[in-house]
């Protein structure tokens, strides 16, 4: 019920101030009688606000003019931070909300004053320069082998069987080992995400990760993948055409959409089609035609390990039509009339907004912020600071309805926590796998999806489980950066062990070998391939560092008594404003402190504090269950 | 599903609910709404289709090859598989070689392949083709994927479990207005961890408020039906093993074995080889040998499977890509993205053999191909002749020219 607070204390607040107005004799005639009248008044007002929508905003929706100073609340400031960030603990947001709209959005928005000490990537030491260039394929990297007698810096046994087994070993080592250190990439990032004093810093290198997708399954570089990053987060709330460029030169990109193999006179599509597509201008904007004539001006672009490069004798000079213009068009050319056309204003301001504010955004409004978005050169600071000022943010369409995906509503929870460092277990990737989103791993590069297509019956199971597994730590729990998925080449390091000879331990398991995969494994007597994913796994997890393996540190006990509970109610209370950002159901809080003092065997929480943490936490992981944990 | 012999008026009324006025009389147009005016027997509400989606623009050239026309091996001087590979089903077509598994289906009669699949104005983009093929509106916008109305129509009770979709995010294809997919990757995670005490609350449905936002009730509902659904799903796969060898990748066709052996109520489900898989640009022919080899031993295995079960009789599969792909190869030893594609029905109760025109590999525009079939012709095939409903145009807006696939 926070409009019903908010409108009473607005009402009232100004009724104060309107008695601070009035003249000392007209305030004594100003009787307690009448004072009652007016407070009675104001009561019925409010109740006549029952309902999810406040009568004072209901009519925000759309409207990009600024809130004023008394707009400003409690539960504005934590909508601010939860969408401009990560969320944040209630004395943060006290802050914030002391100090107006205006100057909590600059704080957040401007962040470049604020200090950056996190630590940069620890890289484990995986990579050498005999991997570069890595082959396409394990085909390709045999191949190489056989024809020049050696390949990713390993050279072909001279005698002997399996010749080419140590490339193969080589090969899937790399492809093991960058997997292994992106998913540390990953954990570095959820780490600055609980921790950075510039939340936004993060929320927008996230957001552009997702807009610019890249996956490291193709990529096959963890380096690449990192770097990328980085240029999400320093032109991240710059000039998008900065971005554009940086990531369009950006090796991950590059080797992403097959941008090497794109040269004179044998243009490839993918890497101009899904520039046009989704990341600037969205179907419909341009023809196919004009996907072939800017596949040739992008002709030369490629990289060299982790430069980018231009080669000359590669690209493509002759006359392109692009967009109805003719010319001898590079890419940066390209580049810049793509970014002419007001609809790529119009398409990513309508990403950012549905990313930061909601998904429905009507035809008018994405105009409107297109065209401020371009008037302004493509800034994106000042477009992040209207929308995070407007009314049409602290409508009740906007505020409490968003689904947090899973990185937002693991890392939230960690902050809200008041964590100083993300859990080694539940593990970071298993956890954001199992709800449907892997940090450097996108589906496509579409992205996520996002919205609704975060809930499904499976997934709304397993945020639940998440928030068990947080507070109840798995000790069972069996790292995946150590036991590898691929349970089969488990057992071949076992039969190794006992003696096995190569062709007896690569054996599939018990099930009857119909299939001719299975019988494919060992066809090529040069090398094994099963023997040589089991070696690379192991060298594999040899360089990685391991990722700490922690849990939480939780005191659910000292965190609601700290802030004041006496009795399972208040406990309740306390937890679902600390944690949600809408308010939950009078009987539903009453089902969850009957449950805790039902657990406690008393309502009195300072008499129960010496055994309480258990039931503290059963009772957090039956409030965090709910669905409407889901809404940020 | 209601069966022919049960039928009553008040079933038939709600039925109209949605379309028609409830007041209208009994008209002829009543006929094309009703949703139980199938040839079949009694057997019919036991009919399951899977759909297995391959993403990424699967290359059908490469996979059923026509290596009877000489134009094939003049676009790919590389690429192209020497007849003497070929898994050859006639004299025109053969399989890639390690699809042994297809091969085997295709003989005994269990396969209808589909040629020049495709649609007007294809896009060559995969989310959008993708998109285009589940929602079943080429160059259209439509939020709803065509198996969620196909459930949505065959099934207005809305059943819980009717529609499973194997996959870690709800596809688009099964999006649907009335039932909600259940959606699961791992059938041991779909389950919700709590302690014993907490259950009881943990297990609650809860209803929506007055004062209750749409995206609260929206989230309510969703709570509900995962309960359900999770406790089937879990059951039937710890209750089921298999000797069948299923292949590298069963695509999670192991999965839907386990639930058809339990008897789910489940009519519609759909899974896919996912990731973009067969997106071969590079280096094509190593990779698309696997991929394919994977694909064919995944459905060879299940349907293997359905016999040892005794459901094979039962099951219908509908396979298709995006798009299929350029004619020619590229200079990456790979093919670009391109348009008409084979699509397939596998099952005992296909007939098999060729149906469509084969699309002419030298009449091209731009290098691909020109669809001799709507893909929707595929749709109805399966939703009319198959699932028995009638009036296909329900679910997918308009009237296709069926295939005559199932007698």
């Amino acid at each position: 019920m926070e409009c019903y607070e908010h409108t009473i204390k607005n009402i009232r607040g100004n009724i104060d101030l309107f008695y601070n107005f009035l003249p000392s004799t007209a305030e004594e005639l100003m009787n307690a009688k009448l004072k009652k009248i007016i407070t009675i008044a104001t009561t019925m007002l409010a109740v006549a606000c029952l309902t999810p929508n406040s009568w004072a905003d209901t009519d925000w929706a759309d409207d990009l003019t600024a809130i004023s100073e008394n707009d400003w609340s409690y539960e504005k400031a934590r909508h601010l931070v939860e969408r401009a960030g990560f969320g944040d603990i209630p004395i943060n947001i006290e802050r914030l909300a002391t100090m107006g709209p205006r100057a909590a959005v600059r704080e957040l928005v401007y962040f470049h004053s604020i200090p950056s000490t996190l630590p940069d990537f620890d890289h484990s030491g995986i990579h050498d320069s005999g991997i570069e260039p890595f082959p396409a394929s394990r085909p390709a990297a045999t191949k190489l082998a056989k024809e020049t007698g050696e390949a990713i810096g390993v050279k072909v046994k001279p005698e002997g069987n399996r010749r080419l087994q140590p490339v193969v070993d080589r090969f899937f080592y790399w492809l093991r080992s960058s997997m292994l250190e992106t998913r540390r990439v990953a954990h570095w990032w959820a780490n600055r995400m609980l921790l950075t004093k510039r939340p936004l810093e993060e929320k927008m290198t996230l957001f552009w990760h997702g807009h610019f997708a890249t996956n490291e399954e193709k990529v096959r570089d963890y380096r690449k993948l990192l770097n990328q990053n980085q240029v999400f987060r320093a032109h991240g709330t710059g000039n998008f055409k900065d971005l554009l460029i940086a990531v369009s030169q950006d090796p991950a990109m590059l080797a992403f959409l097959d941008a090497g193999v794109n040269i004179k006179g044998s243009p490839n599509e993918n890497f101009a089609r899904e520039i046009m597509e989704l990341f600037t201008m969205g179907v419909g904007n341009y023809s196919e035609q004009d996907i072939r004539e800017a596949a040739r001006a992008f002709t030369g672009w490629n990289f060299t390990d982790l430069q980018f490069v231009v080669n000359a004798s590669e690209h493509d000079t002759s006359n392109k039509t692009f967009l109805g213009r003719t010319g001898a068009w590079d890419g940066l050319d390209i580049i810049d009339m793509i970014l002419e056309k007001p609809v790529t204003a119009e398409y990513i301001a309508g990403k950012i907004y549905k990313f930061f504010v909601r998904e429905e955004i009507t035809p008018e409004l994405q105009k409107e912020l297109g065209a401020s978005f371009y008037s302004s050169g493509y800034e994106i600071t000042p477009l992040l600071e209207k929308i995070f000022l407007s009314k049409d943010f602290y409508s009740p369409a906007s505020m409490g309805t968003h689904i947090k995906s899973p990185v937002e509503l693991v890392i939230s929870t960690y902050k809200k926590l008041g964590l100083d460092v993300v859990p080694g277990v539940p593990d970071f990737y298993d956890t954001t796998e199992s709800l449907g989103q892997i940090l450097l791993f996108p589906p496509t590069v579409a992205g996520w999806a996002g919205g609704r297509s975060w809930i499904t019956p499976g997934l709304l199971l397993a945020r639940g489980n998440f928030v068990y597994d947080t507070v109840f730590p798995n000790i069972n729990f069996l790292p995946s950066d150590r036991y590898p998925e691929n349970y089969q080449i488990g057992v071949v390091a076992e039969r190794l062990a006992t003696g096995a000879d190569i062709a007896t331990a690569t054996q599939p398991e018990d099930s009857y070998a119909t299939s001719a995969s299975n019988n494919m494994v060992d066809r090529d007597e040069e090398f094994n391939t099963r023997l040589g994913s089991y070696r690379g796994w192991r060298m594999a997890i040899e360089r990685v560092k391991p990722i700490s393996r922690t849990p939480a540190r939780l005191n659910l006990t000292k965190m609601v008594l700290a802030a004041k509970c006496t009795n399972t109610e208040e406990v309740v209370d306390y937890l679902t404003k600390r944690f949600f950002t809408i308010s939950i159901d009078q009987d539903t809080k009453k089902l969850i402190a009957d449950f805790l003092e039902k657990q406690l065997g008393t309502n009195n929480i300072i008499d129960a504090q010496t055994f309480s943490e258990e039931a503290v936490r059963e009772t957090f992981h039956l409030l965090l269950s709910l669905p409407e944990y889901q809404l940020g | 599903m209601i069966k022919k012999t049960t039928f009553k008026r008040r079933d038939f009324l709600k039925l109209l609910g949605a379309g028609a006025a409830a007041g209208s009389s009994v008209s002829p147009i009543f006929s094309q709404l009703s949703p139980l005016a199938f040839a079949g027997d009694d057997t019919s509400d036991k009919k399951i289709l899977v759909v297995l989606e391959l993403s990424g623009g699967n290359d059908g050239l490469n996979t059923l090859v026509p290596y009877g026309d000489d134009a094939y091996y003049r676009h790919r001087p590389t690429l192209g598989i020497k007849p003497n590979k070929l898994r050859k089903i006639d004299d025109h077509f053969g399989f890639n070689p390690d699809m042994s598994g297809m091969e085997r289906l295709f003989k005994d009669g269990k396969m209808a392949v589909f040629h020049g699949c495709g649609y007007d104005q294809p896009s060559y983009s995969h989310f959008t083709s993708m998109a285009y093929w589940q929602t079943a509106a080429p160059n259209s916008g439509e939020s709803l994927g065509w198996v969620g109305r196909l459930a949505d129509a065959l099934d207005p009770n809305v059943t819980a479990n009717y529609l499973v979709n194997v996959d870690a995010t709800q596809s688009l294809a099964v999006v649907a207005k009335n039932h909600v997919p259940v959606v699961f990757d791992d059938p041991k995670e779909f389950g919700r961890k709590g302690l014993f005490n907490s259950r009881p609350l943990l297990d609650k449905d809860r209803v929506a408020t007055s004062n209750s936002s749409q995206a609260q009730r929206r989230l309510l509902e969703l709570a509900k039906s995962a309960r359900q659904a999770s406790e089937k799903v879990r059951s039937a796969c710890e209750n089921y093993s298999t000797p069948i060898d299923y292949g590298i990748a069963p695509l999670d066709l192991n999965k839907i074995a386990a639930l058809i052996n339990a008897d789910m109520n489940t009519r519609l489900y759909y899974t896919s080889f996912r990731r973009n898989a067969f997106d071969t640009h590079v280096q094509q022919p190593n990779l698309h040998q696997r991929l394919l080899t994977y694909f064919s031993d995944a459905v060879s295995g299940f349907f293997s499977d359905m016999e040892r079960i005794g459901r094979a009789d039962d099951v219908v599969m509908l396979v298709f890509s995006e798009f299929g792909r350029r004619v020619a190869e590229n200079t990456n030893l790979g093919t670009d993205h391109g348009t008409a594609n084979n699509m397939y029905l596998i099952g005992n109760s296909v007939k098999g053999g060729h149906y469509g025109d084969l699309p002419s590999l030298t009449a091209l525009t731009d290098g691909n191909m020109q669809h001799t079939t709507d893909f929707r012709q595929v749709y109805a095939t399966a939703i009319s002749g198959w699932l028995g409903l009638e009036s296909h145009e329900q679910v997918l807006r308009y009237r296709f020219k069926e295939f005559p696939v199932f007698s």
